[in-house]
């Protein structure tokens, strides 16, 4: 029965798909209705903030382990937008998300000197940077008792409950979202994927690889800041904890989790880290770490697809199966829609 | 063999999708909490259950809190003001985010009168705000920082046990009179370090001593090296050493300390921010005649004995501190509950405001009403040489009681409670 | 002056630890173009080692010099064997994601099991001090620094003067012409990995008896010798202890000059030697993955 309903899922005709949009959309909707309100905020923050790092990991095949520095340095210019000038929240998070952006441009320039594994370890290196700045300048961030008090305004709507704010956020970040989606599809997105592929050919055609790469990484910058001024706002303050390394491993798994190059897989992931962390913080298991590493090393190891690329990957084969002679892994040479989650493994960079 | 894979595949998304769903239900929109005491009162601990705070309060906070339930629903049996009392408890793992979120999460959903605990002062701070915009009381024991009783006050959140003032003024203050005239300080750059700095040089001073140099270190910081050499190469060398570094870089302090022998060039070592974990981390021996200042400890007299064997006997440890006023926290609310008729807090402020009390943690003790801190004697104490120990877990003497006019700060300015 | 020659020794001694952690990450992603983020977590599970020897089995410090790298080397070459290998095939950065979850979980085993306090650790050998001419430093501070030197320059001779050293180095610093030579170096794979792990666990032996013993411990640093490989060049043995030493210099010398730039000083640096040198000081620019 579930296996036919599968079946039918992996054909994907047109309406199928926008019935997979209306779903997303009924229950990104219906979200605070089951869950309670504050966690289902944070799914949305989280989710966006894992978007965000998926548009540079899946699509450029940059990791980046240090992508707090911009959730963070978001949740700090929100905050301290939204106390001093007090003006609506969304544009102390527009303001917040900007300022993440303009962190990112010499971060970036810097880092997409080196790649792959360097360009982790670079990334990581300059978040513990702000970090060590964020505690030290205890007079703009508080220091580690963080950033208090900051509002959530605006005109004509009591935001005091975490149900309204969930869906005065919500808009915002669905723009994230489809800000996301778009650039993954247009021109420059292909060109993005092609660098990915390929940076000796992208540049041998002309193309300025670094420069690409810094858009991409200033822009996942921008909508993860998008995200982190929506958590501090939502928080009403903002701490330590968000430009620690810890947080920029927290979005690593949410990304992995759900599967690398998914896009949507993100939120999924970022739903699951959530609602377990919750969860377990309620349960009387306290060691979080424990079980969110071990579900992050079984992935890696065994489901390098992640939930949805796992999920499309198995649609792909049973379609393949009932085509026939058509190979499930045709994606392969071939062009791709890395939207699709259809390729057989996630390809992060090529080895030199 | 791809078949398998794929088994386990959807295996796994199951998992997922399971955790996913897995205890919802509850909540629902707007479900805030109304003035109620038909259906009894609920206690909830949040503290660190899993961290650098989980044995200075943790499990054994929640034990003392249940304790003062049962000695509350045994001293007033029929006549209590109901005799539906609930302890709840949950894990903040010391970050102010969780704190936050389960701070609102015990008042809206789980129907908290009062949070009791929480350690760490960013995740303090949040739950003093969750308190405020809530209106329901929070009573803050683990958390250091005066911002809380400064401008961050407000009307739903009260101070305990203690607070930088307190642990600077009363260690810089006494160990200045004892005749330790120059200091050379060395404090974590950030916050909390910067604030006790500031409260160790006033005491110093107006106690009449000197500090004749001070460093910020980084934090967190693994090689002391560098500060303690040029604290033994000041001339004339100064008496003592005060380091407010707390946990894990108080302790990197304190084997450099003797490993570059400056107990021995007769530089003492004063100790900002200690508590009794800290003492087993680093060990009694190495420590053995440090002062430091204490809001309590459980050796500190008969009474408090009588009630530490009280707790061992539930939690299999000698109190903390922490555990201490906890229990002493619950009891005073549960009193002021009782004698108000209602949970209503703004009835129960009123009990409170200007409460003058006396329990074994809390001496010649008084509720302030211009900023909720509850002023109570402190202790100068030292660590006691291992030979003087009666028995294991009897790490303290106490050297001099600071009484509570002096323990303690005049109210701050900043802190405006409408 | 004095001072300064002071401070100039407290750097060596704290780059003896980066020296030591980032020449056991140069020699693994020599073999197998794994960067370790275990590696933070290994240096604390090295230091918990001497703490539980001591607690349980009343073996001191020279015991735990001994056993402990022992062990983690063991334990590292199965962790190998089991995990990392299995990746070997695909894109280095899902091993660096596989022992990024490894650290996670060591860290948290080791809270569930000790708590997040630190554990107290005997005082260790050479309790007095050493005149060092202009100055007296602590002899077990000494001792670090000289073990630190000669591992490390063990580590060289090593790597130069055995047949296993010319492999392992040729792989490093040449791979493509190893390769193409036809030098199995497949073999050597899993016992340089353990080599590796081990420098580090004996790194967290010698910190035991002078830094605080907790959970968290290798966490920050290990970012920290990140920066450090970063600088020196992964691909570059020297350069990883070279830049160890000096970057443990810089930061003594911050902290006396330049306090506020103390923490910040490691990553500022590597943020030039990215603008001037990509690959590093010691590392070749067709090494830069």
């Amino acid at each position: 029965m579930i296996l036919a309903l599968l079946d039918r899922l992996g054909a994907r005709p047109a309406w199928l798909r926008w019935g997979l949009l209306a779903a997303g959309l009924v229950s990104v909707l219906g979200l605070p209705w089951v869950l309670y309100p504050p966690v289902a905020a944070d799914i949305l923050c989280w989710g966006l903030f894992a978007v965000a790092f998926d548009l540079l990991l899946g699509h450029a095949g940059l990791l980046s382990f240090g992508h707090a520095a911009f959730w963070g340095t978001s949740a700090y210019a929100t905050g301290l937008i939204a106390i001093h000038a007090g003006v609506p929240f969304p544009l102390a998070v527009a303001g917040g998300a900007v300022a993440a952006a303009v962190v990112a441009v010499p971060i970036g320039l810097l880092a997409v000197r080196r790649s792959g594994i360097y360009f982790a370890m670079v990334t990581l290196a300059f978040a513990q940077m702000i970090y060590f700045i964020a505690n030290q300048w205890g007079d703009l961030t508080g220091g580690e008792n963080g950033l208090q008090g900051i509002p959530r305004e605006v005109p004509g709507l009591d935001l005091s409950d975490s149900f309204v704010y969930y869906y005065a956020a919500l808009p915002l970040v669905l723009a994230g979202l489809f800000a996301a989606w778009r650039i993954v599809h247009s021109p420059f997105g292909r060109v993005v994927a092609a660098i990915r592929d390929n940076p000796a050919r992208a540049r041998a055609l002309g193309y300025s690889v670094d420069r690409y790469k810094v858009v991409v990484f200033t822009v996942s910058a921008f909508l993860s800041g998008l995200a982190g001024g929506l958590y501090a706002v939502n928080h009403g303050f903002a701490s330590l904890q968000e430009v620690y390394w810890t947080t920029s491993g927290k979005v690593v798994v949410m990304t992995v989790l759900g599967g690398i190059g998914t896009l949507w897989g993100s939120l999924l992931g970022a739903a699951a880290v959530v609602r377990l962390e919750d969860w377990l913080s309620t349960s009387g298991f306290d060691e979080v770490g424990i079980v969110t590493g071990s579900l992050f090393i079984l992935v890696v190891l065994l489901f390098r697809r992640g939930i949805w690329g796992t999920v499309s990957y198995l649609l792909q084969r049973r379609r393949a199966a009932g085509a026939g002679m058509r190979s499930a892994e045709s994606g392969n040479g071939t062009v791709r829609d890395p939207a699709a989650g259809d390729r057989p493994e996630p390809s992060l960079v090529k080895e030199p | 063999m791809g078949h398998t894979w794929s088994k386990a595949a959807v295996a796994t998304a199951a998992v997922v999708a399971g955790s996913l769903l897995a205890g919802c239900g509850g909540g629902g929109p707007g479900s805030g909490g109304g003035k109620i005491s038909d259906d009894g009162i609920t206690l909830g601990v949040l503290t660190d259950l899993s961290g650098v705070y989980a044995e200075l309060a943790g499990e054994d906070a929640v034990t003392a809190v249940e304790m003062a339930v049962a000695d509350f629903e045994k001293k007033h049996g029929d006549d209590a003001v109901t005799d539906d009392i609930d302890v709840i408890s949950a894990d903040h793992q010391n970050k102010p985010d969780v704190a936050n979120t389960r701070a609102r999460n015990m008042y809206e959903r789980e129907k908290a009168d009062a949070v009791f605990d929480v350690p760490t002062s960013s995740a303090a701070l949040a739950v003093a705000n969750v308190a405020e915009q809530s209106q329901k009381l929070y009573f803050n024991i683990g958390a250091a920082t005066t911002e809380l009783t400064g401008e961050s006050c407000n009307p739903y959140t009260y101070a305990w046990a203690y607070d930088t003032y307190m642990l600077a003024n009363g260690t810089g203050t006494e160990v200045t009179r004892q005749g330790g005239e120059s200091w050379y300080l060395i404090y974590p750059d950030y916050a909390f370090g910067q604030d006790m700095e500031k409260e160790f040089s006033t005491a110093i001073e107006e106690a009449g001593g000197e500090v004749v140099g001070k460093d910020p270190t980084p934090f967190p910081n693994d090689n002391f090296s560098t500060f303690l050499l040029k604290a033994s190469a000041k001339k004339p060398a100064p008496a003592v050493l005060g380091t407010l570094q707390a946990g894990g870089d108080l302790v990197n302090v304190v084997k450099q300390y003797q490993q570059f022998k400056l107990k021995e060039k007769g530089i003492q070592l004063a100790i900002g921010l200690m508590f009794d974990t800290d003492i087993k981390a680093i060990g009694q021996d190495k420590l053995a005649g440090t002062m430091f200042t204490s809001a309590w400890f459980w050796n500190v007299d008969e009474e408090s004995r009588e009630w530490a064997e009280r707790f061992r006997e539930e939690a299999g440890t000698w109190p903390t501190f922490d555990h201490a006023a906890n229990y002493s926290a619950a009891t005073h609310y549960l009193e002021a509950v009782q004698r108000a008729g209602t949970d209503d807090p703004e009835e129960v402020n009123k009990e409170l405001e200007g409460m003058e009390f006396d329990d074994f943690f809390a001496r010649n003790a008084e509720v302030r009403a211009a900023d909720h801190r509850v002023v109570h004697d402190a202790y100068l104490a030292r660590v006691k040489d291992p030979a003087d120990s009666e028995t294991a877990g009897d790490f303290t003497e106490k050297v001099e009681t600071i009484p509570a006019d002096k323990a303690f700060g005049p109210p701050s300015p900043d802190c405006s409670m409408s | 002056m004095t001072s300064f020659l002071q401070q100039a020794f407290n750097g060596l001694v704290s780059g003896g630890f980066y020296a030591l952690l980032a020449l056991g990450l140069a020699v693994i992603f020599g073999m197998l173009h794994v960067v370790n983020f275990a590696h933070g977590a290994i240096y604390m599970l090295g230091a918990f080692g001497a703490v539980a020897l001591q607690d349980t089995a009343g073996l001191g410090f020279w015991w735990a010099l001994l056993l402990v790298p022992l062990t983690a080397a063991l334990a590292g070459m199965v962790l190998e064997r089991l995990f990392i290998h299995r990746l070997a095939a695909l894109d280095p950065l899902y091993n660096f994601l596989l022992t990024f979850g490894i650290a996670l979980v060591c860290q948290d085993l080791l809270r569930m099991k000790y708590g997040a306090q630190s554990r107290p650790y005997d005082e260790g050998p050479f309790p007095g001090s050493v005149d060092l001419g202009p100055f007296d430093y602590p002899a077990y501070q000494v001792f670090v620094l000289g073990a630190a030197a000669v591992v490390c320059l063990a580590v060289w001779l090593l790597l130069t003067r055995t047949r296993i050293g010319t492999v392992v180095r040729a792989s490093t610093e040449r791979p493509e012409l190893t390769r193409a030579l036809g030098i199995d170096t497949g073999r050597w794979v899993t016992p340089v990995f353990g080599f590796g792990v081990a420098l580090a666990a004996l790194a967290g032996v010698l910190a035991a008896p002078m830094r605080a013993v907790n959970s968290g411990m290798g966490a920050d640093l290990i970012i920290a010798v990140f920066a450090v490989v970063v600088i020196g060049g992964l691909g570059s043995i020297p350069g990883a202890v070279v830049a160890g030493f000096a970057i443990g210099m810089l930061q003594a010398l911050g902290n006396l000059y330049v306090p506020v730039l103390s923490q910040t000083s490691v990553f500022v640096l590597m943020a030039v030697v990215l603008l001037v040198r990509p690959a590093g000081l010691f590392g070749k620019e067709e090494h830069a993955l």
